[in-house]
């Protein structure tokens, strides 16, 4: 992996629950995976022996013309934009329509991986409280 | 002195034609394919289609589209 850390044991079940999720939050989103370090597909929008391939061969093609390991990989074609990101010992790629937002698209993977290599799966993107409640930002607030 | 109507008009029309020449300048500079990589330390790299680099990394991203298929209508 590019950033050189390691992580735990990331469990299929919480990757599954990450893509859902991820899914879900994006409409401009096709297809997602998430990968470990050693190029194991842990979830996958569709055939995890196809994304295991494909992302493995994007990874080397963009290490190869980087002349080292690349972090992120943003391509635009005219049938749609791919985004690669490997963070915390892991790696998720996302397909999605044209023009999505590279930035939140990136922040969105970066965000996921953090959460699923710290074991607490979906931390960045819970909002199962309602945050404008006077109770929960009370809370927040340590009141 | 107030300009001859004609000026206005020409100026108008001038006006829009501007503006769709600059609408297309920028929908064509956003349609065309690029693939850019970026590393730990903040170096990012462009590569162009026609290039070797660039036209493996387009196939490779393309068989990820193939993939990935077609968003699934709501």
């Amino acid at each position: 992996m590019a950033d050189g850390e390691t992580s735990e044991a990331v469990s299929g079940a919480a990757a599954e629950a990450a893509l859902a999720y991820l899914t879900e939050m994006s409409p401009d989103l096709r297809g997602a995976a998430i990968l470990d370090g050693a190029g194991a597909v842990l979830a996958a929008s569709g055939e995890p022996g196809r994304w295991r391939e494909d992302a493995a061969a994007l990874f080397a093609v963009a290490d190869r013309a980087g002349g080292g390991p690349v972090e992120q990989v943003h391509i635009g074609t005219q049938q749609g934009e791919v985004f690669a990101l490997r963070h915390a010992g892991l790696a998720a790629l996302a397909v999605t329509e044209r023009f999505a937002l590279a930035s939140l698209t990136f922040f969105d993977l970066r965000s996921l991986l953090r959460d699923l290599a710290t074991d607490k799966p979906l931390r960045t993107f819970d909002v199962s409280g309602d945050v404008k409640s006077p109770k929960r930002r009370g809370a927040d607030d340590g009141a | 002195m107030a300009p001859k109507p004609h000026r206005v008009l020409l100026d108008r029309v001038s006006g829009y034609a501007d503006e769709a020449a600059a609408y297309m300048r920028r929908r064509r500079a956003s349609r065309r394919p690029f693939a850019r990589l970026y590393f730990a330390e903040g170096r990012a790299e462009d590569h162009a289609a026609d290039t070797e680099a660039g036209g493996e990394l387009f196939v490779a991203a393309g068989r990820l589209i193939e993939v990935a298929g077609k968003r699934p209508k709501a």
